[in-house]
């Protein structure tokens, strides 16, 4: 550089005109400054860079994480190599996560409401906390509601305890629960955690419902399976996907079959399938002996020629399925979950599901499913509908009055149909914990903002573990960037104020004292003489995972039903023609995530839509309803009530099937968020599955009314016209030995 | 002059790296990880709702879909797209000011303090992988923490794409033989961030690397092999299978 | 003297004069553009930094390294700057002797490295070097190619104060790549 902007205003200032001329080009000062700080650790380097293992929960997903952080500022997200579950790749979400941390419309402060009504004033800490712990000391802990999103490790643990102590109902919220799925495992399995599934080592995997490699549980962890079960170096051959689904996700469109089946019969087609390799005898003849109780005709309601127009496939096709996936080389697996678990009768249709790898015998073992051990496991998770039902009603009658939420954000994420702003609007007190104003934390009295993930202590248990003992260590990569307090620090400062100190004084000794725990087994992923070496090591790994610390043994397989659960399904089908099949955004999530701009951006993969809500309906279906792409529809479901979006048209979507995404139609939550399209939750008849009272969220049938309004639906797809010649990125291949009994 | 570069004062590092990429699009299942993954590398700018509507949405990598068929025999292909650094690339001769040519790494690079703006190159390009910057891009305040300083925020008026992560090859072959760098010892960042596995990052001119193995699998396929482009990126096909 | 000799003398002159003063000015202009600006009215000089800093003292007198300071410049893109509790190393009253540090224009320069409570504060210096917009610089590959410090520079350990001896525009950093036979690939420094 030959002139400084000092030196050139020092001569230019000579002539006065010069300093005019100049000031404009002048480099900001910014530019032209180094700053030595006073202290400077290893770590906060001028111009170097560092990376910190921490991890991150992804919905209910776990990644282990490498956050590159340079001079204090977190930069770039990269999965942990040596983390069991996501073993060096990450998700969007975890990704965007960066944006949270940084997010413009982030709270700054923690905030006080003047008036009911009123707008918000910032306020200090020392004074947030002293309110908190008057509004807690004054209420009758009987009447205080403690709400918080999917909560794991020792944050769950703090959690738990604080409610407990104080005495306060502790209530997860999660638009989509999993309880049918714990349940259903609970049935079959009589396990208490979620098992893990070794997609890599299966042969033949046969999925319904269940979008493992789109939104279901941990699609990372799952997709690092999927990429080894088609090309893994070591296979002899490739694996055959078969997906059963009533929305083409991304999980069909990477099976080599999707079968589409009427909604809510899933159970039936499994347990059909279960008929004929029990009748024919070509499955386990111990486990067959067991799922029928002995009897020969336990299942002969559900033979394929009685239940085929029920389920919508022929007779032939189900046997034929049936006898693929019993008679697969090696290993078959069976995965149920997502929309076949969504009805009045989930439990019936996951259990069933799940009794198929009994017959093939891969209930753990390797390529089935593999059981985690629950030892460390600690989590609150999302309620069923029922449990939030009645929250709602004690609201309105008064039994609850303090509500204290973080990260459950129950205005978006429960109907319109639940009222629950009125709900809200009865209670005295409403504190907030969450980072962003989101609906719920708009009604907020007090906010006491939270750290984002990158900022806080942690551990994570992971909610499917790898098949063995994983406890996760999630440390502040960054100091934190807001004035924001971990949610878990203010619950031990406050439990100590109101007079039940727990017995840890911060979240960091919390998770030490889990490290100390982990320590003193002298085995594992780290092994140190002292404990200060293994604290060191374990964060510095990200974690501490043990792999001979696994469940063995098979469990005996239950009985299984004798007749059918049918699904109910809300609406007649003369006057609600479609079925409503919602499907979790692909990076929103449930909406947890839409105030982020690149979950936002990032295409739909299957229909490359951004930013919006749409309809996914077929193109005869939108011919003879005559509407068009673009056309703004109107949705109405038999509770009257409706959502107006764009139709997509797409050319895999069922006939009689409406798709719609879950996540948007946020009046609030950030300006990337507020005012995007509908929420589609809104519409669903609140049906809840009959064993565990969680949404049935596919059970809706709706009519679609055409509006005159078109928009411009934003999507990746035509920016660039399609480039690819047309078959050129496949090759057609027999299954090794499937010439002779391939009939289409 | 510019369309077959060669810098004159070639050293040995015009033979010891080629750099190339293979995506096995039989792994591929569309989750995008890689572009959000590139974006947040690379400080890709924000796309907004109207740069979509606009059709200016940028995405150094983006993921294409076809459909097959129709329902209920239909099926959706993925395949994620970017700068194929095309040995014969057509965006090259046209730049007016060389601001775009060929390295001696096998790389096809974008210079941005060269670049002004013709667009040539954009509208050459088979792939559809150059985007051109018509506003400044911009980030709330707060969100410029995020920024990756080892990479230049384009300005208005540059064209820019896929750079196979410069950066991360600047810093990890620095002053170092092939020899001294491992296969698979650093990776673009979408190449890091595929879950499937499904991308694969390496030096062509090393016959043990894992892409030079690659380029001999029954299954390979360039894109647009018929216009000459010679692209260094190699796709793998995906699988059928009969009857399915 | 009549008008006519006023026209004669004065027209030229001031046609002269004008002349030399665009000409100065356009050589100044070009000068600074292609290199740097001459090295006349303070134009050469280092800027004032916060604390005078004397790296005579330091590198000549005291001996020392100047990786000791600088410590990323083999290893990182940054030679990086050091921290002010590294000044307090050596300067640290209360513990060393501070034969060095005694003299009154050194005690008066370290007593601006705290506020009034006695608090060491961040020192914001200004930059000396600077490399164009859109380059990437690094100092690693230089140094361990066997570039010496001074090569880009100058002979820091005799400057009192800090100041630019190469222009550090493209062709000085290019005509150098081609000496000594190191890559000039646009993208090495451009990305």
């Amino acid at each position: 550089m030959g002139l400084t902007r000092r030196q050139f205003l020092k001569w230019a200032g000579v002539t006065g005109v010069g300093a005019v001329v100049f000031n404009g080009c002048r480099v900001p000062d910014h530019e032209i400054q180094v700053q030595s700080p006073v202290e400077l650790p290893e770590d906060l380097v001028t111009g170097r860079d560092n990376y910190y293992a921490t991890v991150a929960q992804v919905g209910s997903g776990s990644e282990g994480l490498l956050v590159r952080v340079m001079e204090g500022r977190a930069k770039k997200v990269e999965g942990n190599p040596d983390y069991p579950l996501n073993t060096g790749k990450h998700h969007i979400r975890s990704e965007a996560m960066l944006q949270a941390t940084y997010h413009p419309d982030r709270i700054k402060s923690p905030m006080v409401r003047i008036a009911k009504g009123g707008p918000f004033r910032a306020i200090g800490w020392p004074d947030a906390l002293e309110r908190l712990t008057k509004i807690l000391g004054d209420a009758d802990p009987a009447n205080v509601l403690l709400a918080t999103g999917p909560v794991r490790g020792k944050l769950a643990d703090v959690t738990k305890l604080f409610a407990k102590d104080y005495g306060a109902q502790a209530l997860g919220f999660d638009p989509i629960d999993q309880h049918v799925l714990r349940t259903a495992i609970k049935n079959i399995y009589d396990q208490d955690v979620l098992p893990d599934f070794d997609i890599a080592h299966a042969d033949f995997i046969m999925s319904f419902g269940a979008d493992f490699l789109g939104t279901w549980i941990d699609p990372t962890h799952y997709m690092r399976g999927y990429g080894e079960f088609r090309q893994g170096e070591d296979r002899a051959e490739r694996g055959h996907l078969v997906h059963v689904d009533s929305r083409f996700s991304v999980t069909a469109a990477a099976a080599d079959e999707w079968k589409y089946v009427n909604p809510g019969t899933e159970g039936l087609l499994a347990l059909s399938m279960a008929h004929t390799i029990v009748t024919e005898k070509l499955g386990d003849a111990g486990a067959a002996r067991a799922l029928t109780g002995g009897a020969d005709n336990h299942l002969s309601s559900f033979s394929a020629d009685k239940v085929a127009s029920q389920i919508g496939m022929s007779a032939d096709a189900i046997t034929n399925l049936a006898h693929k996936f019993a008679g697969t080389r090696g290993r078959a697996l069976a995965i149920g979950g997502g929309s076949a678990g969504a009805h009045t009768n989930g439990v019936f249709n996951l259990t069933a599901i799940y009794a198929l790898n009994y017959l093939v015998g891969s209930v753990n073992v390797p390529g089935g499913v593999i059981f985690n051990p629950a030892g460390d496991q600690s989590q609150i998770t999302g309620a069923p509908i029922r449990d939030w039902k009645a929250a709602l009603d004690a609201m309105r009658s008064g039994d609850i009055k303090v509500l204290l939420v973080r990260d459950a954000n129950v205005v978006h994420g429960l109907s319109k149909q639940l009222k629950v702003t009125e709900a809200l609007d009865k209670l005295d007190t409403i504190v907030s914990f969450s980072s962003f104003l989101d609906e719920t934390t708009a009604r907020a009295d007090l906010i006491l903002p939270g750290h984002t993930p990158f900022e806080e202590w942690g551990t994570d248990t992971p909610d499917v573990g790898p098949g063995y003992r994983t406890v996760a260590f999630q440390q502040p990569v960054i100091n934190r960037f807001r004035d924001t307090m971990a949610f878990g620090d203010v619950l031990i400062r406050t439990a100590s104020e109101l007079g039940h100190a727990m017995p840890w004084e911060s979240m960091r000794d919390a998770v030490r004292a889990a490290a100390r725990d982990l320590h003193s087994t002298n085995r594992g992923s780290v092994t140190q003489p002292t404990f200060e070496e293994f604290w060191k090591r374990s964060l510095e790994r990200g974690g501490w995972w043990d792999q001979g610390d696994t469940v063995s043994g098979t469990p005996t397989p239950p009985v299984l039903p004798r007749a059918a659960v049918k699904a109910q399904i809300a609406g007649d089908a003369k006057v609600f023609p479609l079925h409503l099949v919602p499907f979790e955004g692909h990076a929103i999530g449930t909406g947890q995530y839409a105030h982020l701009p690149w979950a936002q951006a990032v295409p739909d993969p299957i229909t490359t839509v951004v930013w919006t809500t749409w309809v996914e309906l077929n193109p005869k279906t939108a011919e003879s309803l005559n509407v068009k792409q673009d056309d703004v529809v109107t949705l109405e479901s038999a509770t009257g009530d409706f959502i107006s979006v764009p139709v997509y048209v797409n050319p895999a979507t069922p006939p009689d099937v409406a798709s719609v995404p879950i996540g948007q139609g946020h009046e609030q939550f950030t300006t990337y968020a507020a005012g995007r399209g509908s929420n589609v939750l809104d519409i669903l008849a609140q049906a809840e599955d009959s064993d565990t009272g969680s949404l049935a969220w596919a059970s809706t049938r709706v009519r679609l009314t055409k509006t005159n309004v078109r928009v411009g639906l934003p999507k990746l797809e035509g920016i660039e016209e399609p480039r690819q010649l047309p078959g050129e990125p496949v090759i057609v291949v027999f299954r090794p030995g499937e010439e002779d009994d391939s009939h289409s | 002059m510019a369309t077959q570069t060669k810098p004159q004062s070639a050293t040995d590092r015009s033979t010891a790296f080629k750099w190339s990429m293979v995506i096995d699009l039989d792994r591929c299942t569309g989750c995008e990880a890689c572009v959000v993954a590139c974006q947040s590398e690379n400080n890709v700018p924000i796309n907004e709702e109207s740069a979509f509507i606009e059709g200016r949405a940028f995405e150094w990598i983006r993921l294409e879909r076809y459909w097959e068929g129709e329902w209920p025999d239909i099926k959706a292909r993925f395949i994620p797209v970017l700068c194929q650094h095309c040995e014969n690339a057509p965006c090259e001769p046209v730049c007016p000011v060389y601001a775009t040519y060929h390295n001696n790494e096998g790389l096809n690079v974008q210079v941005y303090n060269r670049c002004v703006g013709t667009r040539y190159c954009g509208a050459n390009c088979p792939y559809h992988a150059r985007q051109f910057n018509f506003w400044e891009p911009v980030w709330p305040e707060d969100l410029r923490h995020q920024l990756n300083p080892d990479v230049t925020v384009r300005t208005r008026g540059v064209m820019e794409k896929c750079s196979m992560c410069i950066q991360r090859i600047r810093r990890a072959t620095r002053s170092k033989t092939p020899s001294d760098i491992p296969d698979g010892a650093f990776n673009p960042a979408c190449v890091q961030a595929c879950p499937t596995s499904a991308m694969t990052f390496g030096n062509l001119n090393n016959p043990e690397s894992k892409v030079s193995k690659l380029q001999n699998d029954e299954r390979r396929y360039h894109m647009f092999e018929h216009l000459g482009t010679a692209p260094t990126t190699l796709y793998l096909k995906q699988v059928d299978t009969h009857g399915a | 003297m009549n008008n006519n000799t006023l026209i004669k003398v004065m027209v030229p002159a001031i046609g002269l004069s004008v002349a030399l003063v665009v000409a100065v000015v356009g050589y100044f202009v070009l000068q600074s553009w292609w290199s740097s600006p001459p090295a006349v009215l303070g134009f050469g000089d280092g800027p004032t930094q916060p604390i005078a800093f004397p790296h005579t003292t330091h590198v000549t007198d005291a001996g020392i390294d100047c990786q000791f300071c600088h410590r990323k410049v083999t290893t990182d893109e940054a030679a990086t700057i050091p921290a002010v509790a590294q000044c307090l190393f050596c300067h640290d009253f209360g513990k060393i002797d501070g034969t060095k540090s005694t003299s009154d224009t050194a005690a008066a320069e370290l007593a601006k490295l705290f506020d009034d409570s006695g608090e060491p504060q961040p020192v914001n210096w200004i930059r000396v070097h600077r490399v164009p917009d859109h380059v990437q610089f690094v100092h690693a590959p230089h140094i361990q190619n066997g570039v010496s410090c001074t090569t880009c520079h100058g002979d820091v350990a005799s400057m009192q104060v800090v100041e630019q001896v190469r222009n550090l525009k493209m062709r000085d950093c290019v005509d150098c790549h081609r000496d000594n036979n190191a890559p000039t690939d646009c993208a090495t420094c451009h990305y």
